[in-house]
C-alpha cells in the first residue's frame, strides 16, 4: 500500500513538473529569445569557441513537439557554446525556447536563423 | 670530326645568347612599349584598356556623416526620405524606369510588355500585373510594396534584413524592460549603420535579383548566377576580382537612373559605336571599348565581326560554376507522397523535383546555341494566340541573316511544359504565391483562373500543357583568351556549333558540288603541269642555261 502511495506520489510530481515547466515556457517572448538565442553565439564565437556568430540550430530543426522534449530535459549539449548555455537565467532559456518553438518544422511560419 | 662538335658548340652558345637577349629585352619592355606591342597583336584590348582605367573609386561624400543619417529610423520610407532631402531628383527619375514599373512599353494593341504587364516565360510564368507577392521581393520598394523607392536595394553596402529590424525595433524601442531596451538599440545601430553605408551598386547589389532570376540562384540566366559575386578571371576576364574586378555598372552605364542594356522587345542598344566615336556612348556593346576590328591586323577574326557577336567566340559555355536550370515540366507538379508534398535533389545538389513546381533539369558547362540576333526579344503575353500542336517560344531572338545589324549570338534556351487555355488558344498565367496560389493550394483551375483575374484576361476553364522555349541572350561569363572557340567547333562538317545556323554558307561545314569539282580539276590540273614540266626538263637535259 505505501510502496503504492509513494510511486503515484512521485508519478504525480512529475506529471506537475512537466506540466508546470511546459506552461512556464509558454510564457516567454519569442522575439526576445530571437536575440537572446543570437547572442549566446556572438558571445561563444568572442571567446574563439565558435567560428560564425549565427546560431547553429535553426528553429525549423526540429517540430514543436521535438522543441518542447528537449527543453523539459534541458537537453542543451546539442547546441554547442555549454558555458554560454549554462550561464543562461531560466527566463532566456524560456525566450529561446519560445522562439524555436513558434518557428518549428511543423509550424505556420518555418524559420531559419538568418 | 671535332671541326663539327666545335662547330655545334658556337652554334649553341650563338642561340643562348640571341634567346637571353630576347628574354632581358622582354622583361626590360616598359609599360608604353608593351602597350604599342598590344597595339599590334591585339588593338581591341589595347583600346579597351585605354578607355577602362582601374576605378579609384573616390567619392565626394561620407554618408555617415550626414545629419539626416543620424536620426532614428522606424521604418524604410524613413531612410528614403533622408537620401531624397539630398538627392532631390532621385525618386522620380526611379519612377520612370523599368526597374520601377516593370513595363518597358505598351505596343499598339494594347499589350503591356514587360513582367508587371502581359509578358510571359516558361519558368515562374507571370508576376501577374505585380499580385503575385513572391516576385515584389525583387522591387526596388520598402515591404514588397510598389509604394516608397528603397534606395538602399541598389546603393546599400551593408545587406541587413530591414522588414525583420524594423518590425522588431518597434516592438521594443518603447518597452519599460532593460533587455529589450538594449536590443533595441542594437538593432538601431545596426540599421544606422546600413543606411550610412552608401555607394554605388555593385556586382551583390545587382546581382540579389538578377542572379536569382526565375526564383534561385543561376534559374533564369546561364551566364548570370551568384558565382559572379566574386568571380575570377576564368569566370570572367572583365569581373574577375584577380584582374580588371569590373562592377556591373562599367559596362551597364547610367542616365538619370536608366540603366543601359536591358534587352526586352526593344534593342537593347540601336548603334554600335565606340568611345572613340562619342565619348558619351553607352558602354553596352563590346565594341564599344574594343572597337569594331580587336583582332590584330590581318587576322581572319576579324573578319567575322559584322556577322558573328563576339559573344559567340569568347564565352565558350555558360554556368561554368554553378548550375542552370534547362528545362521545367509544370504539367508533373501536383503530385504527393504520404499525402504531402516532396521534393526530390539530383545529381548537381539542386531541386529535380518539387511537388510545388514540377520537373526540372540542370546543367553546369552548357554550350550556348547560336541564333541571329540585332538585339531585340519576341515575347509572348498572355493576350496572344498560340499554336499548341507546335512547340510555342515564349521568347525568341529576333534578327536574320540579311539585316545589317544582326549577329549570330549565343542563347540559353530554356525549355518548358506551362498551361495552356484550351478554347482561347493562349498562354495561361496561373497566380503561384499566398494562400491562394498554386504553391499553396495545388488546384490549377483555381491558380489559373485567380492569376488571368488579376490580369484581367478571359480563362475558359479547360486547360492543358503545351511544349515551349525561352530564349536568353549570353553575354556575361567571358572567358580569357586561351579558351575561346576555335575556328574547327564551327568549321567542321559535322555536329558543328553553328549546325543551326543554315543561311549562310560555312566553309569547312558546307559544300557545293560545282565547287570542289572546279578545286579538284585545279588540283589534278596543278600536278599534271607540274608532272609534264618536270619530264620535259629530264627528257630536254634541264635548265637552259645549264
Amino acid at each position: 500500500m505505501i510502496k503504492r502511495l509513494v510511486i503515484g506520489v512521485v508519478a504525480l510530481t512529475l506529471c506537475l513538473v512537466f506540466i508546470g515547466t511546459a506552461l512556464a515556457m509558454e510564457k516567454g517572448n519569442p522575439r526576445k529569445g530571437k536575440y537572446t538565442y543570437r547572442k549566446v553565439y556572438s558571445t561563444c564565437m568572442a571567446r574563439g569557441a565558435v567560428e560564425s556568430p549565427k546560431p547553429t540550430v535553426n528553429p525549423d530543426a526540429k517540430t514543436r513537439a521535438q522543441w518542447e522534449q528537449v527543453f523539459a530535459n534541458r537537453d542543451f549539449a546539442q547546441f554547442g557554446c555549454d558555458q554560454e548555455w549554462a550561464a543562461l537565467p531560466a527566463e532566456d532559456v524560456n525566450d529561446i525556447y519560445s522562439y524555436l518553438w513558434e518557428f518549428a518544422a511543423d509550424s505556420p511560419t518555418p524559420a531559419k536563423c538568418k | 670530326m671535332k671541326k663539327i662538335f666545335r662547330n655545334k658548340l658556337y652554334f649553341l652558345a650563338v642561340l643562348l645568347i640571341v634567346i637571353g637577349g630576347l628574354v632581358c629585352a622582354g622583361a626590360g619592355m616598359a609599360d608604353e612599349d608593351r602597350e604599342e606591342n598590344d597595339l599590334a597583336v591585339s588593338p581591341g584590348r589595347a583600346l579597351a584598356r585605354k578607355a577602362a582605367k582601374p576605378q579609384q573609386g573616390w567619392t565626394t561624400t561620407d554618408h555617415s556623416k550626414h545629419p539626416a543619417l543620424q536620426g532614428e529610423f522606424r521604418k524604410g520610407a524613413e531612410i528614403t526620405a533622408a537620401c531624397l532631402s539630398c538627392h532631390s531628383e532621385a525618386e522620380s527619375q526611379l519612377h520612370t524606369t523599368i526597374h520601377w514599373t516593370w513595363v518597358g512599353y505598351t505596343d499598339e494593341s494594347g499589350k503591356r510588355l514587360g513582367k508587371a504587364g502581359d509578358a510571359l516565360n516558361n519558368f515562374c510564368l507571370s508576376a501577374n500585373s505585380m499580385q503575385d507577392k513572391g516576385c515584389m521581393a525583387c522591387h526596388p520598394s520598402w515591404d514588397g510594396r510598389k509604394e516608397v523607392v528603397n534606395c538602399l536595394a541598389c546603393h546599400g553596402q551593408k545587406n541587413i534584413n530591414f522588414g525583420e529590424a524594423f518590425e522588431d525595433y518597434n516592438a521594443f524601442a518603447d518597452s519599460d524592460d532593460p533587455d529589450e531596451k538594449e536590443i533595441a538599440e542594437e538593432i538601431q545601430a545596426n540599421v544606422l549603420a546600413a543606411a550610412q553605408s552608401i555607394g554605388r551598386p555593385t556586382r551583390q547589389n545587382c546581382g540579389e535579383c538578377h542572379f536569382k532570376g526565375g526564383g534561385g540562384d543561376g534559374v533564369k540566366h546561364g551566364d548570370l548566377d551568384t558565382s559572379l559575386t566574386k568571380p575570377n578571371k576564368d569566370l570572367d576576364v572583365h569581373m574577375g576580382v584577380d584582374g580588371q574586378n569590373f562592377e556591373c555598372t562599367r559596362c551597364h552605364t547610367t542616365l538619370e537612373h536608366n540603366i543601359a542594356g536591358r534587352i526586352y522587345s526593344k534593342p537593347a542598344f540601336t548603334e554600335r559605336k565606340s568611345l572613340i566615336e562619342d565619348d558619351l556612348t553607352p558602354k553596352i556593346t563590346c565594341e564599344s571599348c574594343h572597337g569594331s576590328t580587336p583582332h590584330e591586323p590581318g587576322h581572319k577574326a576579324n573578319d567575322h565581326s559584322d556577322k558573328v557577336a563576339c559573344q559567340s567566340c569568347h564565352i565558350p559555355s555558360f554556368a561554368r560554376v554553378n548550375p542552370t536550370k534547362m528545362s521545367w515540366d509544370w504539367s508533373q507538379s501536383g503530385k504527393l507522397k504520404d499525402g504531402k508534398p516532396y521534393k526530390e535533389v539530383g545529381p548537381l545538389g539542386k531541386e529535380d523535383y518539387l511537388s510545388i513546381k514540377g520537373r526540372m533539369t540542370w546543367a553546369k558547362d552548357v554550350k550556348p546555341e547560336y541564333r541571329w540576333f540585332d538585339g531585340s526579344m519576341k515575347t509572348l503575353t498572355v493576350k496572344d494566340m498560340i499554336d499548341p500542336a507546335t512547340r510555342v517560344a515564349v521568347s525568341a531572338p529576333v534578327g536574320d541573316q540579311g539585316d545589317p545589324r544582326s549577329r549570330i549570338f549565343p542563347f540559353k534556351v530554356h525549355q518548358g511544359r506551362q498551361p495552356y487555355d484550351k478554347v482561347h488558344k493562349a498562354l495561361l498565367a496561373p497566380l503561384l504565391s499566398g494562400k491562394e496560389g498554386y504553391w499553396a493550394t495545388l488546384d490549377w483551375p483555381s491558380a489559373l483562373a485567380k492569376g488571368q483575374a488579376a490580369l484581367g484576361v478571359p480563362f475558359s476553364g479547360e486547360y492543358d500543357f503545351v511544349e515551349s522555349s525561352y530564349y536568353l541572350p549570353t553575354t556575361h561569363m567571358v572567358a580569357p583568351k586561351q579558351n575561346v572557340v576555335g575556328c574547327i567547333e564551327c568549321h567542321v562538317r559535322t555536329d558543328g556549333r553553328l549546325a543551326s545556323i543554315t543561311e549562310v554558307y560555312l566553309p569547312g561545314r558546307d559544300r557545293l558540288n560545282l565547287l570542289d569539282t572546279l578545286g579538284w580539276v585545279a588540283v589534278l590540273g596543278s600536278l599534271l603541269g607540274v608532272t609534264l614540266h618536270g619530264l620535259g626538263r629530264v627528257f630536254t637535259g634541264g635548265r637552259k642555261e645549264e
